[in-house]
């Protein structure tokens, strides 16, 4: 392990967004003195989305000069009057707008998995922060399923590293397959986590404190955490890292636009059909048609929006779509397994309390052949509010009079979650509906089927957390199949026969056409994808920058 | 005296999985709990109010004023099923109740729906209408009763449990998915029953935490100032007939 820094001292060397940041209210800085750029205007960079994967993207390039457009199709938040320490009064943080889900097991979407707005879903990620294994560069190679990605783990490394030191990261020391350890010390956790431990210890299952993108001590002008648990509300306090305080102040003040309130509908191209040209969107204040010209062009409306935007920029040399000659759009979308499994126990619990994202395991990561299906997952802390308990009350088959006892039950439980690896299939796929939006766009419909070692990796891991329930003396137990975040859909390869870009996410076929989301994965691992996406889109703009298109 | 540490009032550990009935616990003595029973008596999270931040204070003070409001989604022919049905989902069977059906309306009403829609479901607002359509249809077939309203309490929950198993059939659950439409009515039930400061006095949850923080989150059962621990023993005079749970 390399000689490590003093943790907290040290923040990122070109990032200067904690310290725009203002201490005294919560709004982006700059936006009232934000660059704007004229639609005919070339710009170096337009991107498609204010997220994870845009928002570095845009970062890192305005660094270096390039004079960029973000569209991002959601509000510019101002987060002192927007956002809520509530649960239903979050529901703008979502995207909301129709999607068709089908196949034998759908994904239910909405608060669930995206978000929409200045900063993308993660305003309301619970916050957690592990890297990707390199096992899961080469699932294929290693364990004969999914696919190599062409890229491996050390080509990501120095970008995860940068990026922990950016968010910044906090946890303990990591055990796991490459350990590493986190800028940030490991916080302080709740008496229902350390149930857990306790449990854990008794099962021999190994528990870290962490990764979170959630600042101890203080970062800049970030504040610390106040334990307070509304990370998947949004965080009022800027404790939570999220674009919005973690890459969008410094994008504004090296000169990036962010467009709010502009939903791109198509991608356009020159008559060679190798080159884009801007992107055309709809200015939701004025419901009028624009289009920004542009060099170069990337996508990262995550792994559901982008697919959607290629599949309907038909047209000349592309009628089904661009990057689409092979029918591999839309195609891999992954989620994981994210069932949860909740214990009862004697004394007060309250797992409102300290942010939902604390403790977690990797311990089953890899593939064991003793558990007889590849791959695995990973076990965290989950702790849902009263409307996410009720949910998995209800999950359980309880409504009604039995719904209400159990409800009441609340400050006696606590829970926690898988993520189960779930593999890349062709037909788990976004394709265009019949129905339209109020854009005149054909709505995104989502089939996913889960396959068998889909279905016996989630099996096994309810086991392992309701047996870790029960050795922390749990007294009753309560679960619920879930799936969460999102991934894949435009996946990186080495040929345009079996993936969507390149190992540079360049559109295969177009000259200057980059994707930088999370649909570009080709696997997701048992990790939460966060980190893995901006890291991916800090490798993909040092890649721009030394070979502009 | 309820023993709380016991988790003999759950219902997957009892007989049949029957919850007790509520009158095993304590009267709200301090603000109001739905029907009044809750965990917490001395309990009440409104107090708290002037520590929350105003963003969050103006949509939950919006909130409590939806009682009795007009419903603007629903018919008035509709109105009496759906809030027969918004009753028995979460067993409000006296005042004081969550306004559950106003709430329902005013999200229906707002197009404010969750993202998405299962493949071979109507959209959410339709899906809404067909229930109540078909929830009368069933009264009407298994006990002659022109409306779900009509019924009493153990024939609307022996209803109920069909539709929550997906197997309501004819007529309206012909063209209609029941287990799915459960599911679709079911999250904007309860996510309006638990959006309620009411609520969450009845299940002794601390609510907004904003710009306060929780600062005592262990070891297990640390409160802060102003949480109130279960009452395990109450003031006797005040108390509702007892039931061993
Ligand atoms: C409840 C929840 C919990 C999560 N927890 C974690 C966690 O703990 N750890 C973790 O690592 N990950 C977590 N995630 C996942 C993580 O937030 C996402 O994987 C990540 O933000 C995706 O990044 P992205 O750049 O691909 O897309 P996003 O961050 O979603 O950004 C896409 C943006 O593009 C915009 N957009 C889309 N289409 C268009 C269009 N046509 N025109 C204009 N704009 C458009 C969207 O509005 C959005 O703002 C969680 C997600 C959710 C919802
Ligand atoms: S618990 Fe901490 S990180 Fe989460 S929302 Fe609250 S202050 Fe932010």
């Amino acid at each position: 392990m390399r000689p490590t820094f003093l943790k907290g001292a040290i923040g990122p060397r070109a990032n200067d967004s904690r310290f725009l940041l203002d201490v005294h209210h919560r709004q982006l800085p700059g936006e009232a003195t934000m660059r704007r750029y004229r639609d005919d205007e070339e710009v170096d960079l337009a991107v498609v989305g204010a997220g994870a994967g845009g928002s570095v993207l845009a970062q890192r390039l305005a660094r270096r000069g390039w004079r960029i457009v973000v569209l991002e199709a959601g509000p510019f938040w101002h987060p002192d009057e927007d956002w809520v320490s509530d649960e239903a009064g979050s529901h703008r943080l979502y995207w909301t707008q129709k999607r068709i889900i089908g196949g034998a097991d759908p994904i239910e979407m909405g608060k669930n998995n995206s978000g929409r707005g200045v900063g993308g879903s993660m305003i309301h990620y619970a916050g957690y922060c592990p890297r990707f294994h390199p096992s899961d560069f080469e699932t294929f190679t290693r364990d004969g399923v999914g696919a190599d990605w062409p890229i491996s783990y050390g080509e990501l490394e120095p970008h995860y590293r940068e990026l922990e030191r950016e968010l910044p990261v906090a946890g303990q020391d990591w055990p796991w397959d490459r350990p590493h350890r986190y800028p940030f010390s490991p916080h302080p956790i709740s008496g229902g986590a350390q149930l857990i431990w306790k449990g854990a210890r008794a099962l021999d299952i190994e528990f870290r404190v962490g990764p979170v993108g959630i600042v101890n001590g203080t970062f800049g002008n970030r504040p610390h955490c106040i334990y307070r648990g509304y990370c998947l509300q949004g965080c009022k306090v800027n404790a939570k890292a999220s674009p919005f305080v973690t890459h969008l102040p410094d994008a504004l003040a090296h000169g990036v636009e962010v467009r709010a309130g502009c939903m791109a509908t198509r991608v356009e191209v020159d008559a060679s059909g190798r080159r884009a040209t801007g992107i055309t969107y709809v200015e939701e204040a004025t419901g009028r048609e624009r289009f920004q010209r542009a060099r170069v062009v990337a996508i990262a409306g995550y792994s559901i929006e982008t697919p959607r935007l290629l599949l309907n920029s038909t047209g000349g040399r592309h009628p089904h779509g661009l990057g689409n000659g092979e029918d591999q759009v839309g195609r891999y979308v992954m989620v994981q397994g994210a069932d949860q499994t909740a214990g009862r126990f004697p004394t007060e619990v309250r797992m409102y309390k300290a942010p939902p994202p604390e403790i977690s395991s990797e311990q089953f990561y890899e593939t064991d052949p003793g558990r007889g299906f590849a791959r695995g997952f990973s076990i965290q802390t989950v702790s849902p509010l009263p409307i996410g308990w009720a949910e998995h009350v209800l999950a359980d088959g309880h409504w009604g009079r039995a719904l209400r006892e159990y409800m009441r039950d609340y400050n006696h439980w606590f829970a926690i979650g898988v993520l189960c690896e779930l593999l890349p299939q062709a037909d788990n796929r976004v394709t265009l509906a019949e129905e339209r939006d109020r854009y005149g766009m054909p709505i995104a419909r989502f089939d996913h089927s889960r396959c068998d070692n889909d279905r016996h990796n989630m099996a096994y891991a309810r086991g392992v957390i309701t047996d870790l329930l029960r050795a922390a003396g749990a007294q009753d137990v309560l679960s619920i199949t879930r799936y969460a975040h999102l991934i894949g859909g435009c996946r990186m390869g080495t040929s345009p026969a079996e993936s969507v870009v390149d190992r540079h996410q360049r559109v295969w076929g177009m000259m200057n056409l980059y994707l930088a989301d999370g649909s570009v994965c080709p696997t997701q691992g048992s990790a939460n994808p966060a980190l893995t996406i901006m890291a991916l889109s800090s490798r993909l703009a040092r890649h721009l920058a030394r070979n502009p298109a | 005296m309820p023993d709380f540490a016991s988790a003999r009032h759950l219902p997957n550990l009892r007989e049949g999985k029957e919850p007790p009935d509520k009158r095993w616990l304590p009267r709200q003595r301090r603000g109001i709990t739905p029907q009044m029973v809750g965990r917490y008596p001395d309990y009440d999270v409104l107090e708290q109010i002037d520590a929350w931040d105003p963003a969050t204070r103006r949509v939950i003070e919006e909130r409590m004023r939806a009682g009795g409001r007009r419903l603007t989604f629903f018919t008035t022919a509709e109105e009496r099923t759906l809030r027969a049905f918004c009753d028995v989902a979460v067993a409000q069977d006296e005042e004081p109740r969550v306004p559950v059906a106003e709430l329902v309306d005013e999200k229906l009403a707002a197009g404010r729906l969750d993202g998405y829609q299962y493949a071979g479901m109507p959209d959410d607002r339709d899906t809404w209408r067909l229930v109540l359509r078909g929830l009368d249809e069933a009264a009407g077939e298994r006990f002659g009763a022109a409306s779900f309203a009509d019924l009493g309490l153990t024939e609307q929950e022996a209803i109920v449990v069909e539709l929550s198993r997906g197997n309501l059939t004819g007529g309206t659950w012909q063209t209609l998915d029941a287990g799915r439409a459960w599911s679709v009515c079911m999250r904007m039930i309860l996510s309006a029953f638990y959006s309620h400061p009411w609520a969450w006095n009845e299940i002794g949850f601390g609510g907004p935490a904003y710009p306060r923080g929780f600062m005592r989150m262990g070891p297990v059962g640390t409160l802060e100032p102003y949480e109130r621990a279960g009452a395990t023993h109450e003031d006797p005079a005040r108390m509702a007939p007892r039931l061993e749970p």
